[in-house]
């Protein structure tokens, strides 16, 4: 059949060569034009006349889509002969025909009764069947696989709709659709157990790797921090637990698919907690103070991940540490947290807020210190660490001061680091004082303090991902290491290798000299932390800079 | 102008008109005018009436006057106020049609066409199916043998029009003049002019209607009284007033304590039976509580009125209505904060041929019927005591098909030569009737499995047929455009109903009885008196092919819905539409009230069971009639199957509601 696409123009959709086609086809030959012309309208209406009963029949057979067989039915309903041959189903193929511009006809091979014949059997169709489900249970429609997958979104936008339209005049309650899928809720499960058994050290390492890495957790994070301000709440007699935990955050954190930002108010009480928490674990056999350095590295990190889109998270923290030192009512326990915490924060930080608290703090440990007046043995240790820290994250901060000027070279390739923890940890200072059994834990001790001071990459370095990575740092190992070797006795070892960076200081002092000039609050701050410290603070002074300075 | 032009053209327009005489007169007067001295008449030197005179004899017969004529007022109309805008495109349909068909009257097929084709994109989205079934009316003939193109030129159009925009209209007529237009106007367009502010926009349910004949029969009709109530000594009836005037008649029947004792031990075992099946269809007695104190508040706010069955009903056994009764004792108050639980029969391995589902009135058994002529039944609580796997037999279970006797699962039923339209389940289950496009009717028993009678009657295939409330009576129509009342034991109908103007698609009985509805291809929906026979109501307002009803089971209300999606709930005393529901978009295949009449439950092809506050949006058109409130719509729940369009629906007699429909591979 051939249809006008420009009907505007003719009487008919239906040309009159459809007509004289049709004509030719049941033996009228002599039809004359005029007679096609005028039978074209009547043609079109009697096809849509046949199409509108078709239709009725395809809404009655309950379809939105018209068959062959709607026809048929539209033309028995006009007692007219159906149309034989396209009642077998699926859609009919029109092919066009070469040379005529919207000739078509129906695909009909020819089929040969040999091939029907022998081909095998087709499969029997499918009898019907009726399956049964809940659509809706209660008018909640239950997420099972029969029902169409639920829109969690499109839920609550369809109630403010709702709400905007009928104002307070319903009362639709809303289901709580929150889908945690099966695996996700028993990862969270494993997660928890593996935390708090602490039974299997390794697994528990292979669950804070997927935790920093795995990037579908995001719908677990609330659970995570809720999970994490329970156990801290609990736990803070059980130190592995809190360490567990806090190495869970620091994943968390490290994950760079979550966005833990909307969580992280929840779960900054809990790191704190770990940090300045006046009892953290058993007093005596858990090493507490490892927890609190790790924390602050938390904490540091941090504030250097979400400082900038929450400006005060950093006020307020220094503010809380700040107060739990300043507080001489609070546990020495909690001044050294509050100290580490904020030496993690940086040296501006340090600068600020320690350093000019330094004096009047100092003489309120000084007692302390004292092994005369201090007869407990564990306040006194006590207090030699948080006096350790303090002078640490001191002599970092005037280390950092020194160090700032960029045309000073690092000296430290050269130089072979295993060397380092054992010089460092023989300090004069500490065995002059005489305290009691600090011939075992001063070693301890200072390790922690060099530890954190060196973030640079040194290949034979302890691991420590979250230094605080501070370039200058790298050359304090030369500098401090030769400052305790000139105070102790000196290791053959090294002797070469001090000798060495000696001379290489000495071709800088040109450059040192003039900035150093310039930069007299350095120095008058040297002065004063020397006051305070003696010649405990001397290794955190460069060499060159201790040279001029001395 | 020079009057022998004047004349001229006179001359010519009588003679074109066939006037001969009068033109002979006419040039007997003008001969005998130049001969003598008789005075002319004036109307040669009025420049007004000339040039009246002149349009006429010129372009009587020009088919571009049409064009120029409705475009110009087209764009005036697109041009004017917003604020009286929408009121004077109201006009633009009718003109648009009527030109058209004036077009095709003068036989200018050609232009015709090119106009219709030009301005049919302003008229789509509200008259498309009108239409479409315009567009092939080619040839003068075509005018005369559809319905549709001669009930327009024989009606009128009623359009509600503000004074000032009829009066803007009026003078945009007049001052070009476009005496076409005007005439068009006047010929089809009744106005009922109002005063003051324009209406707004959204509110012209009624501002276009129909007048003349078919109009005025209607608003005749609907001047009929008719009783919407119950029937007096209902089952509701008598449930209330065992539940709630318990006291009452304990009083009143004094004198026969053994009964009362019989009865109070079987309401006790009742309460005992009434605990278990609640559990079992995850009920709370709670919500049966407040469901007695709200069916008391109902009956004490507003009681109902009852009226007398104007037909014979069946008596019922005592067994079955003790069954009714316990269901209606257990029913779920359903309200907008309770929603019901949807139970959704899915027919797979349909390849296309489901016509129509059924369920019966407990949900246990369900019929399918097919364009291969069969019928097949599936008892659902059979099928759920063969175990789950029955149930979630899928394509994969086909030995599962085939149960323990080596048969299927189902009863095919086998006896019609056509497809089937349509199945209903008698109330108590024990009878389907199935209607068929071979004009047959036929009843089968569900426990013989058989065939035992055919209802021959109708001329044409029989789309749908629904059996009554109380059962034995059944009613049916179909394409030949009668409806038809039937009784089980007698192969002829009871009643024919003769009046709707095209097929009658869907047939709906009233609770009482005393009513059926009947939904047409004309775009309306009747309320016919069964007794007499008689049409009672005319519902006008649908724009396209009704193809399903519902009634409220309180007998006051009516829901249709059509193949555009649009539901219309309508007001049975007042014939009005309460509120159109708004929502689907596709075919609306079925609709249900919920026991109570709380909530409207409809199956759309857009496969979707959607359910509707009927309180609020009835509550709201009181409130709108003093304020104005237009916003009626209330959709509470959308439940989208997967890819199934919903055939079925019924809400069982505790108000569970069943859906069925057959899975259909998605398009894409």
């Amino acid at each position: 059949m051939q249809l006008a696409v420009e009907g505007e123009e003719k009487m008919s959709i239906v040309p009159k060569e459809t007509i004289e086609v049709i004509a030719q086809s049941i033996g009228i030959t002599n039809l004359s034009p005029e007679a096609a012309l005028m039978l074209a309208p009547d043609v079109e209406y009697r096809v849509r006349e046949i199409m509108q009963e078709a239709i009725k029949c395809m809404r009655h057979s309950k379809r939105t889509t018209l068959t062959a067989s709607d026809v048929d039915g539209a033309l028995n309903l006009r007692n007219l002969e159906p149309i034989y041959g396209f009642g077998s189903g699926g859609p009919i193929r029109f092919r066009k025909a070469i040379g005529h511009r919207d000739l078509f006809y129906t695909d009909d091979r020819e089929v040969d009764f040999k091939d029907v014949i022998e081909a095998p059997l087709p499969k029997a169709p499918l009898d019907t069947e009726i399956v049964c489900h809940w659509l809706a249970i209660e008018g909640v429609q239950p997420a099972i696989p029969e029902n169409a997958p639920l829109e969690v979104i499109r839920a609550p936008a369809e109630n403010q709709i709702y709400q905007q339209k009928d104002g307070p005049l319903i009362d639709i309650r809303l289901p709580v659709k929150h889908v945690l899928s099966k695996e996700l809720q028993l990862y969270f499960q494993k997660i928890a157990e593996l935390t708090l058994s602490k039974s299997n050290p390794s697994l528990f390492k292979e669950a804070l790797v997927s935790l920093a890495s795995d990037s579908g957790l995001h719908p677990l994070v609330p659970y995570f921090t809720n999970f994490i301000a329970d156990e801290v709440s609990r736990g803070l007699n059980d130190f592995l637990l809190l360490f567990n935990l806090m190495h869970v955050v620091r994943s968390l954190l490290q994950n760079p698919h979550i966005h833990i930002e909307p969580y992280l108010h929840q779960l900054m009480p809990s790191v704190v907690t770990c940090l300045v928490s006046r009892k953290l674990g058993n007093r005596f056999a858990d090493n507490h103070w490892d927890l609190r350095d790790f924390t602050a590295n938390l904490v540091a990190l941090i504030c250097k991940r979400f400082g900038n889109t929450y400006i005060t998270l950093q006020s307020r923290l220094t503010k809380t540490l700040v107060n739990a030192l300043l507080d001489p009512k609070k546990a020495l326990t909690q001044h050294y947290g509050a100290i580490q915490g904020l030496a993690a924060l940086g040296h501006n930080v340090v600068r600020l807020l320690v350093l000019s608290n330094l004096e009047p703090y100092l003489s309120l440990l000084e007692p302390e210190l004292d092994a005369e007046k201090q007869k407990n043995q564990m306040k006194s240790y006590e207090a030699w660490r948080v006096y350790g820290a303090i002078l640490r994250a001191a002599g970092l901060c005037i280390h950092d001061r020194l160090k700032i000027f960029p045309t000073l070279p690092s000296p430290s390739p050269s130089f072979p680091s295993k060397g380092k923890g054992k010089v460092i940890s023989t300090e004069p200072n500490k065995r002059k004082l005489g305290v009691d059994s600090s011939e075992n834990r001063s070693p301890h001790k200072r390790l922690i303090a060099t530890d954190g001071s060196d973030g640079g990459p040194s290949p034979m370095q302890v691991d420590r991902p979250t230094g605080d990575a501070n370039p200058p740092q790298n050359s304090v190992r030369p500098s401090s290491s030769e400052q305790a070797s000139d105070g102790n006795a000196p290791e053959s070892r090294n002797a070469k290798e001090k000798d060495d960076s000696k001379g290489r200081a000495i071709t800088r002092k040109a450059i040192l000299d003039q900035i150093w000039k310039d930069d007299l609050d350095s120095g008058r701050l040297l002065v004063k932390l020397h006051q305070l410290y003696g010649d405990r603070i001397l290794p955190f002074i460069p060499s060159t800079e201790m040279s001029l300075f001395l | 102008m020079d009057p022998e032009q004047v004349d001229e053209f006179v001359m010519g327009y009588l003679k074109k008109k066939g006037f001969n005489s009068a033109a002979k007169q006419l040039q007997e007067a003008l001969h005998h005018n130049n001969g003598g001295t008789f005075n002319s008449t004036d109307y040669h030197n009025d420049p007004e009436l000339t040039k009246l005179i002149r349009s006429f004899s010129q372009s009587e017969n020009d088919p571009t006057r049409y064009r120029d004529g409705y475009s110009k007022l087209r764009s005036w109309a697109y041009n004017s106020l917003d604020l009286y805008k929408h009121e004077l495109l109201r006009v633009m349909y009718p003109v648009f049609i009527h030109c058209y068909m004036d077009l095709v009257g003068k036989g200018h097929t050609r232009e015709a066409r090119a106009f219709f084709n030009s301005f049919r994109k302003d008229h789509e989205m509200i008259h498309l199916r009108d239409l479409q079934k315009l567009e092939g009316v080619l040839v003068p003939s075509h005018l005369e043998e559809m319905e549709f193109a001669r009930s327009l030129r024989q009606s009128k159009v009623n359009i509600k029009i503000c004074q000032y925009s009829y009066d803007l209209l009026l003078q945009y007529l007049h001052r070009t003049e476009s005496t076409l237009m005007l005439g068009i106007i006047n010929e089809h367009i009744n106005f009922q002019v109002y005063s003051g502010q324009p209406n707004s926009s959204s509110d012209d349910i009624d501002a276009v209607t129909i007048v003349g004949s078919f109009q005025e029969t209607a608003d005749h009709i609907n001047q009929k009284e008719i009783q919407w109530g119950l029937l007096e000594d209902s089952l509701e009836d008598r449930l209330e007033k065992t539940g709630s005037l318990l006291s009452d008649s304990e009083k009143g029947q004094g004198e026969s304590k053994d009964g009362d004792v019989d009865d109070s031990k079987k309401r006790s075992n009742e309460i005992g039976k009434q605990g278990s099946s609640l559990k079992k269809l995850k009920k709370d007695k709670a919500g049966n509580a407040t469901a007695k104190v709200a069916r008391q508040e109902t009956s004490i706010v507003s009681p109902a009125p009852r009226v007398k069955p104007e037909l014979a009903l069946p008596v019922m056994s005592t067994d079955v209505e003790e069954s009714i009764l316990e269901d209606l004792r257990n029913r779920v108050q359903l309200s907008s904060v309770a929603m019901p639980s949807v139970s959704f029969y899915t027919f797979v391995n349909t390849h296309n041929g489901l016509n129509c589902a059924s369920i019966s009135h407990d949900g246990s058994l369900v019929a399918g019927g097919f364009s291969d002529s069969s019928i097949k039944v599936w008892n659902m609580a059979k099928i759920g005591q063969a175990g789950s796997g029955a149930l979630q037999g899928e394509s994969d279970t086909n030995d599962q098909n085939v149960g323990p006797n080596g048969r299927r699962n189902y009863t095919l039923l086998l006896g019609h030569s056509g497809p089937v339209y349509s199945a209903t389940f008698s109330p108590p289950g024990d009878f389907v009737l199935s209607s068929s496009a071979d004009t047959t009717i036929r009843l089968w028993s569900t426990q013989l499995n058989a065939n035992l009678v055919c209802y021959k009657g109708h001329n044409y295939p029989v789309w749908d047929v629904q059996f009554s409330p109380f059962g034995h009576y059944f009613a049916s129509c179909s394409h030949d455009r009668t409806a038809r009342i039937w009784s089980m034991d007698r192969v002829q109908p009871l009643r024919i109903m003769a009046g709707h103007l095209s097929d009658v698609d869907c047939v709906q009985w009233h609770p009482n009885c005393n009513y059926i509805a009947t939904g047409s291809s004309d775009k309306t929906v009747r309320l016919w008196d069964v007794q007499t026979g008689e049409c009672v109501r005319i519902f006008i307002g649908h724009r396209s092919m009704v193809l399903s009803l519902a009634m409220s089971p309180d007998g006051r209300y009516m829901a249709s819905g059509d193949e555009d999606g649009t539901i219309m709930m309508w007001d049975l005393s007042t014939a009005r539409c309460i509120t159109p529901l708004m929502g689907h978009n596709s075919c609306v295949w079925s609709l249900s009230y919920s026991g109570e009449g709380s909530l409207l439950a409809s199956g759309s092809a857009d496969c979707t069971v959607k359910l509707w506050d009927v309180t609020s949006s009835t509550k709201l058109t009181k409130a709108e009639e003093k304020n104005g409130n237009t916003n009626r719509l209330r959709s509470l729940r959308t439940f989208p199957t997967k890819s199934t369009p919903v055939h079925a629906l019924r809400f069982s007699r505790r108000n569970l509601l069943f859906a069925a429909g057959a899975l259909s591979k998605p398009a894409s």
